[in-house]
């Protein structure tokens, strides 16, 4: 392998693991204050790309608008998922609450491939060779792929981590007693973290089905890159989220020339496992996450 | 209120429940009736097939009955989505035969789920009937329990080597799914091409529904193809020359039928789709059977059936299946039935294009059946071959250009 061939490589990995990372950081906010793997996170991907897709295609209007009109009709269902489920769970087990997402992600799946069939759909962009920058190629798409993943993670850790809104997420967080005895109002960091989740999505979404295609499977076909990546970071961690994401997506690229393609899914577990026995509660999470 | 409604949809299932038991009974006033189970792919990655292909076993039946049933038995038809996924195909087919009572499951598409779904029936006393292509399922033949509509795999794989050597290419590499398709196509390409005396410049073979192939792309485009050979299906074609195209790959592409397509197009462009030569088995166009298809087809779907082969292949299941059924007679098992598919579809015998036509003349002696699909001439497999069409997409429209015999 020359070195042209391995940069190459890591750049397919930091492309593809921009998107699970951007994923990833939507569904550890909700492990991190519903307390929850919410299985639903692929299919708000999903929704949030055939939103997109009829503003774009269907509605002629320009693609950040159009991704703008997805985020904002996803973080609304994201809202109504809990405002008529998860609400309804606030003190169940994660197992009850795991369960009913998977729910909810069939009833959007469902919904989906009845109302736009299963067909695939495209954004269609003229396409474009990419550029040679010394034989490592880049793809004009892929730098808005990270780009943008990278400036929504940076807004959503600015909201988290200036805003007096990101201060109360992170206490309940933390701490949903203490942080209720601190007279911070749950349900109103309920609305947010939902708001934001099913936001963070549909941007996850809209960047997948730009670089891919959008079918009703899409979000539910990564789910499992997502999952990993979540754990990977130490559940329920913002930061480990978005770097497991990049790990996940460099590391099967890098070892897929040698242990073949087909195993690329496999790396990803065998990262994951062997991260595990060195630091069970992942690479950033905190002793009180794994209790 | 609670109460009621849950009384009165207690009631409803049970009323619901009493009136398919009693079905039956009324219905088999005289011999009783043939079930047959249709397991299409109506989602996944065989969706674009199987809804045409659940209506052609449909319209195949009502033909059957229109003509008086086959051995006087009315045929009635079954449904059950197999989700082009194994897990699915299983719990489905297990259902149609626990439940439902079907003497065959027809329809299955992909190679994963017909493998799995073989063994079950056969163990239950069940013919299958199937359109999938993995080289494997010759071997599960079983005497006569298990047909093929569709040529393998690895007959596929020596059309498209046989085109490429046409061609002049020099230097193809193999990309395939990682499934009983992909790896029957590259595998039946590589040892057709080896032993026309060529090399094969690489070779991936990629796992489904990934959100990027640009690593598997980088790797086969240093092996400098001039063409590259396709096991694939449109989802990850799409993805892949999208990439390739990106990557500053010119060469060409050379894929079944179902991967380069209008879909194919209308996602990628004509630019990027230029050249790429399609494989496609294709229905007996100037046969009596497919024109008798063609025409339920269009009414039930609003399209040509020339465009859904596999549909084409669904109804001659029927058919089939119908005459075999009407000379093993009215009380003959499954098995007796499929001992005599080649009695009416194989050569030497009378050739007929539908089933009325066939019913009346099995009363004089052997029949062949020539069907929708094809000759449907069935070896010792269960298998038929198949014709290829060839065709080209130029300028963002598919070309037939030649037939290439399997």
């Amino acid at each position: 392998m020359d070195i042209v061939f391995i940069a190459n490589l890591v750049v397919a990995g930091i492309v593809e693991g921009s998107l699970i990372a951007l994923a990833a950081l939507a569904m550890t906010l909700v492990f991190g204050v519903a307390r929850f793997p919410n299985a639903a996170t692929g299919d708000f991907m999903a929704f949030g790309a055939y939103a997109a897709l009829m503003a774009y295609a269907t509605a002629g209007l320009p693609i950040w608008l159009a991704a703008a009109i997805a985020i904002a009709a996803t973080a609304l269902l994201a809202l109504v998922s809990y405002r008529f489920v998860f609400s309804k769970l606030l003190n169940r087990s994660p197992v009850a609450n795991l369960l009913a997402s998977i729910g909810v992600a069939l009833i959007i799946r469902s919904a989906l491939s009845w109302y736009f069939g299963s067909a695939q759909r495209t954004f269609s962009f003229p396409l474009v060779r990419s550029m040679n920058l010394g034989g490592i190629r880049i793809h004009p798409t892929d730098l808005a792929v990270v780009g943008v993943a990278l400036a929504a993670m940076l807004v959503v850790f600015t909201l988290l981590y200036v805003t007096p809104l990101g201060r109360r997420m992170r206490a309940v967080a933390d701490n949903p007693l203490l942080a209720r005895a601190s007279g911070i109002r749950s349900a109103y960091v309920m609305v947010a973290l939902w708001l934001i989740a099913g936001g963070v999505s549909a941007l996850a979404g809209v960047l997948l089905g730009v670089k891919a295609i959008v079918t009703p499977e899409m979000g539910f076909d990564v789910l499992l890159h997502i999952f990993t990546a979540t754990v990977l970071g130490g559940i329920g961690n913002p930061l480990g989220a978005v770097v497991g994401g990049l790990v996940i997506g460099i590391a099967q690229e890098l070892a897929s020339p040698i242990v073949g393609a087909s195993y690329k899914l496999a790396v990803g577990f065998v990262v994951l496992v062997a991260l595990l026995l060195v630091r069970p509660q992942g690479l950033f999470g905190g002793a009180e996450v794994t209790r | 209120m609670v109460h009621l409604s849950r009384r009165r949809f207690a009631a409803s299932i049970a009323s619901l429940a009493a009136s398919t038991a009693f079905l039956p009974r009324f219905a088999g006033a005289q011999a009783p009736e043939f079930r047959i189970g249709a397991l299409c792919p109506i989602t996944g990655a065989g969706a674009q097939y199987g809804a045409g292909m659940q209506r052609a076993i449909q319209f195949a039946a009502n033909q059957v009955n229109a003509a008086g049933g086959a051995a006087g038995r009315q045929l009635r038809v079954f449904t059950e989505d197999d989700q082009t996924q194994p897990e699915a195909g299983v719990l489905a087919a297990k259902k149609l035969i626990e439940v439902n009572q079907v003497q065959a499951v027809v329809g299955t598409w992909a190679s994963g789920v017909t493998l799995a779904v073989i063994p079950m029936a056969v163990r239950a006393n069940v013919l299958a009937m199937n359109v999938s292509g993995a080289p494997d399922i010759s071997a599960l033949h079983n005497d006569g329990m298990s047909w093929r509509f569709h040529p393998t795999n690895a007959e596929f794989g020596k059309a498209f080597a046989a085109v490429c050597a046409k061609q002049g290419y020099k230097r193809p590499a193999l990309m395939g799914f990682n499934n009983a398709f992909g790896l029957g196509l590259t595998g039946g390409f590589q040892a057709a091409w080896e032993k026309g005396g060529g090399t094969i410049a690489g070779r991936v073979i990629y796992e489904p529904r990934r959100p990027s192939y640009r690593g598997e792309v980088q790797e086969i485009l240093r092996a400098k193809p001039d063409v590259i050979v396709m096991g694939s299906y449109l989802a990850d074609t799409t993805l892949i020359m999208r990439e390739a195209f990106q990557e500053g790959y010119e060469g060409r592409w050379i894929m079944p039928g179902w991967s380069a397509n209008d879909q194919l197009v209308a996602a990628l462009g004509p630019q990027a789709t230029e050249g790429v030569i399609s494989m496609d088995t294709i229905p007996n166009e100037g046969s009596g059977a497919f024109k008798s298809f063609d025409d339920e087809y269009k009414r039930a779907m609003n399209v040509s059936g020339a465009s859904n082969v596999f549909a084409a292949m669904s109804y001659d299941m029927v058919i089939s299946l119908a005459l075999a059924l009407e000379a093993a007679g009215p009380s003959a098992s499954p098995r007796e039935i499929g001992q005599k598919m080649r009695l009416v579809a194989n050569p030497d015998g009378t050739k007929v294009y539908g089933f009325a036509e066939g019913k009346d003349a099995l009363k004089r002696g052997k029949i062949n059946y020539e069907g929708a699909s094809g000759a449907l001439d069935f070896d010792e497999f269960g298998d038929v071959k198949g014709n290829f069409l060839m065709s080209v997409i130029e300028k963002g429209r598919l070309v037939r250009k030649d037939v290439v015999a399997g």
